[in-house]
């Protein structure tokens, strides 16, 4: 991340979204809504001083540490580890910018003035020839599956949390304690949260059954505690994978072939998972210290939004669509969109390396031709018989056909050759070449000689 | 309101109007007979009439394409206004550059219509006039039986001699390709022309555009009940669709957008 | 006495439908042979003109099958169907054809089972209905 935002030929716009795409492949036209840091990028050096004077001590749960921390309206994201290193101020959160009762502390404590709280949205137009998606993934939320009881103790945590409680820079420096303070002594970890499940999601999200093991052996490592794992299958597909399992196995975790069906909060707080033993027929509860449950990776909420902006369609598990499953997973069926990593489906890390790789090769490619080879199956109007009514224009789902001093004309870079103009046009002056009516009308007549 | 002072009040409007316009486009009675003529500043306005009823939209549209800085004034009744509002919508007349003079139809014209609203948004002269019935071949049609109805459009479209001339004064077909005369649908040189082809992808044509201003049935010189086919589509348009062709300048063709736009509004068994 | 075969021209979209053929074969599911296949790109193409033409050209029945709402490869082609086949049925009904010699399906691509239910059932339906011509005469 710090080797690309130190890369010349690479502008990073963070704190923005896209708001428009226009355009086709070669020729995109992006407006990007930039929101206001209320710094001065040119002036802040990430030293952090505006965060600790800032007088919202309260603060509000720290979405780096997966809620597991608390931060302040003035930060330097990702616990001080942002790139570019300035710091941010929630306009949410703030208490000058939401109620306009504050001292501002942060303004004099910023040894180099950068704080500006007149900073205004910005539109930034781009104008690219290709465009990358890798807006990432969301984690399953466990509230939705009231059985686990996530968020009726602070000692059952999701995948990620359970991340950011090991880490170094996480909330306890990577030392893993329950919520009294003390190592645990007995841990579940429950696999297919959210996944597999037709309560859920019907997909297997493909990186948990590793993470969870990973867990394991963090567990076992740092604490000594005994770990029982509850599993469906373990998914050890990768290459060194199934040696990984087999490790954790000899590091003495307890594996228990059977769906964590509960999570029960007991008088005290004490936690007991209830599952059954598959391989000996036998219902188990296990009293534990602490819960971590192996939630599945999810599109971002807001997938269903941004995919029209780029003129592409999601599949039935809501991740953006890939061109082919098997030929073309990281190509769209919009030319010039494509996608890296998990905002295609769920992928770790080697996975989502090979495929962004493969992404931006790909547009490596193109800028390369300079060229694009384009589908000989497009629509083409006829110009004498179109009148201009302007169907065409409605119907089509790529915006491809647009009205030239009143007659109908089709970009056939956008076309995609659905066809449906031509079926709505009722003078017959679209055609859609290699798929004409006349052709089709030929088949009806032959298919019905028999 | 007699029909001369109805004539008297709609000429005054036209006389008037012709002051900013380039032209009004009207019924002439002359010599020869009545037809469409553009009155233009300093004409004699005596020889303008109403009838025969007429539809003039279709002579706006093409002053509208051949010139297209013409600033145009119609002698419109209701029907006129309902055609002119599906053409408008298909970029056929810019309602910048044109002026409606609406009259009412009387109430012996909208029952001889069967027409629901015999009379223009834009009313400059007249009183709205009740509407007309529901044409009773249409009411009594749901009653056939399957074999009925065949039977029904087979003594009645044996007659057609295929003079296109529904097609011809419809003012919604502004085409000019025509999907009637397109080898690839229907078969040429056939005399009665091919069922259900002919007949059946005009009446699909018209589902979103036909404002049931009933020239094609007038025209008809085999006198073939066309409206009730085209009534029947337009039930469903606004059972199925709730799009009412004429109603609404600002209504998105029902058929061409996504069903976010228009949904449909029944279960059709998909 | 020859026992009437229906002939059904079945207009399938190529990313759904007609995989969705592919995938009943694959699978070994038995589907009519009285289904004509016909390959478009979308079933946004299968225009009015095209069904009342298969209908002339000597269909009993025809078959319009496409992807499920929102899963169009083309994003909303199959919108436009869903709004133009159900008013050439009723129009079909009011010429005297009967209407349900018309249907439009979705089926997936991975759907073989529903595409070997479906074009079976729709076979028998036009079998009970008859050949078309006996409901109506060409001229």
């Amino acid at each position: 991340m710090m080797d690309a935002g130190r890369h010349p030929n690479i502008h990073l716009l963070t704190y923005a979204e896209v708001d428009e795409v226009s355009g086709y492949v070669g020729h995109f036209h992006v407006k990007v809504r930039q929101r206001p840091r209320y710094v001065d990028v040119n002036l802040c050096t990430g030293c952090g001083a505006c965060a600790e004077a800032c007088v919202f001590k309260k603060g509000v749960p720290n979405e780096f540490d997966a809620g597991l921390s608390r931060r302040r309206a003035a930060y330097v994201p990702m616990n001080g580890q942002a790139v570019p290193l300035k710091a941010v101020i929630d306009d949410k959160a703030c208490l000058f910018l939401t109620r306009g009762k504050c001292t501002q502390a942060c303004l004099e404590a910023c040894p180099t003035r950068a704080i500006d709280f007149e900073q205004k949205e910005q539109i930034v137009e781009l104008d690219v020839g290709a465009i990358v998606i890798a807006t990432g993934f969301e984690m399953f939320d466990p509230r939705r599956l009231s059985a686990f009881s996530y968020g009726k103790s602070p000692d059952i945590l999701d995948g990620l949390q359970f991340e950011r409680l090991s880490s170094a820079t996480g909330p306890t420096q990577g030392e893993i304690l329950t919520s009294a303070g003390k190592k645990p002594e007995r841990v579940a970890i429950i696999h297919c949260v959210g996944s597999r499940d037709a309560n859920a999601n019907r997909y297997c999200s493909r990186v948990c059954c590793m993470y969870a093991l990973k867990h394991a052996h963090l567990v076992r490592d740092k604490t000594g505690a005994e770990v029982f794992e509850f599993y469906m299958d373990i998914r050890a597909f990768g290459k060194d994978y199934e040696e990984f399992y087999e490790r954790v196995q000899e590091e003495g975790v307890y594996f228990v072939r059977g769906r964590g069906a509960e999570v029960q909060v007991r008088e005290g707080g004490q936690l007991v998972v209830k599952a059954e033993n598959t391989n000996l027929g036998i219902p188990v509860e296990v009293k534990v210290d602490m819960v971590i449950l192996a939630t599945a990776m999810e599109p971002q909420p807001d997938a269903d939004k941004v995919a029209p902006i780029f003129g592409i369609s999601r599949s039935a598990s809501g991740f953006f669509q890939e061109a082919h499953p098997k030929l073309r997973p990281f190509h769209t069926n919009t030319d010039g969109v494509f996608l890296a990593g998990a905002c295609q489906s769920p992928k770790d890390v080697p996975d989502t390396v090979a495929h962004a790789s493969a992404a931006a090769a790909e547009v490596l490619s193109l800028f390369g031709r300079g060229e694009v080879i384009i589908s000989p199956t497009t629509a083409q109007v006829i110009t004498e018989k179109c009148v201009g009514c302007g169907d065409c224009v409605l119907v089509c789902p790529y915006s491809a056909i647009s009205l030239v001093e009143g007659k109908s004309s089709v970009n056939a870079a956008l076309c995609k050759g659905c066809g449906t103009c031509v079926a709505t046009c009722p003078s017959g002056a679209i055609e859609a070449l290699h798929f004409t009516d006349e052709q089709i009308v030929a088949q009806i007549e032959g298919v019905l000689a028999w | 309101m007699t029909e001369t002072s109805l004539l008297a009040e709609i000429r005054q409007a036209v006389s008037e109007s012709l002051d900013r316009l380039d032209g009004v486009i009207a019924l002439r009675r002359s010599g020869t007979g009545v037809a469409p003529h553009l009155f233009q500043r300093g004409d004699d306005l005596s020889e303008l009439v109403i009838e025969p009823k007429y539809p003039l939209m279709t002579v706006v549209s093409r002053l509208h394409k051949r010139f297209p800085e013409i600033r145009l004034g119609v002698v419109a009744r209701g029907c006129d206004e309902r055609a002119y509002v599906e053409m408008a919508k298909r970029n056929q007349i810019d309602p910048q550059r044109l002026t409606i003079i609406g009259f009412a139809c009387t109430a012996e014209e909208a029952q001889e219509c069967y027409c629901s609203q015999p009379y223009p948004q834009k009313l400059v002269v007249g009183q709205p006039a009740p509407a007309g019935p529901v044409n009773p071949l249409v009411a009594e049609y749901d009653a056939l039986s399957r074999e009925e109805r065949f039977e029904f459009w087979r003594r009645q479209f044996v007659k057609c001699i295929k003079c296109y001339g529904c097609r011809n004064i419809c003012p919604e077909c502004f085409c000019e390709a025509c999907a009637m005369e397109d080898a690839a649908w229907v078969e040429p040189g056939l005399l009665a022309p091919p069922f259900p082809t002919f007949h059946l992808i005009r009446a699909m044509h018209m589902a979103s555009r036909c404002v049931a201003c009933r020239e094609c049935e007038r025209t008809c010189p085999a006198h073939i009940p066309l409206t009730v086919l085209y009534d029947l589509m337009r039930r469903d348009m606004e059972a199925l669709l709730g799009y009412v062709p004429g109603a609404d300048i600002d209504a998105e063709p029902p058929l061409s957008v996504k069903l976010d736009k228009v949904p449909l509004r029944q279960d059709v068994g998909v | 006495m020859v026992e009437f075969e229906p002939r059904i021209v079945a207009f399938m979209c190529n990313w759904c439908s007609y995989a969705g053929a592919d995938n009943a074969g694959v699978a070994r599911l038995p589907s009519p042979p009285n289904i004509l296949p016909i390959r478009v790109m979308c079933s946004g193409r299968v225009s009015p003109e095209m069904v009342l033409r298969a209908f002339r050209a000597g269909a009993d029945g025809v078959l319009v099958m496409g992807c499920h709402l929102g899963d169009c490869h083309y994003d909303s082609g199959n919108h436009r169907t869903l709004k133009r086949m159900p008013l050439l049925r009723n129009l079909l009904g009011y010429v005297g054809i009967n209407p349900e010699r018309l249907r439009l399906v979705w089926v997936s691509a991975s759907e073989g089972p529903r595409f070997a239910q479906v074009t079976t059932e729709f076979t028998e339906k036009i079998r009970q209905l008859g050949p078309l011509s006996a409901e109506v005469s060409h001229d």
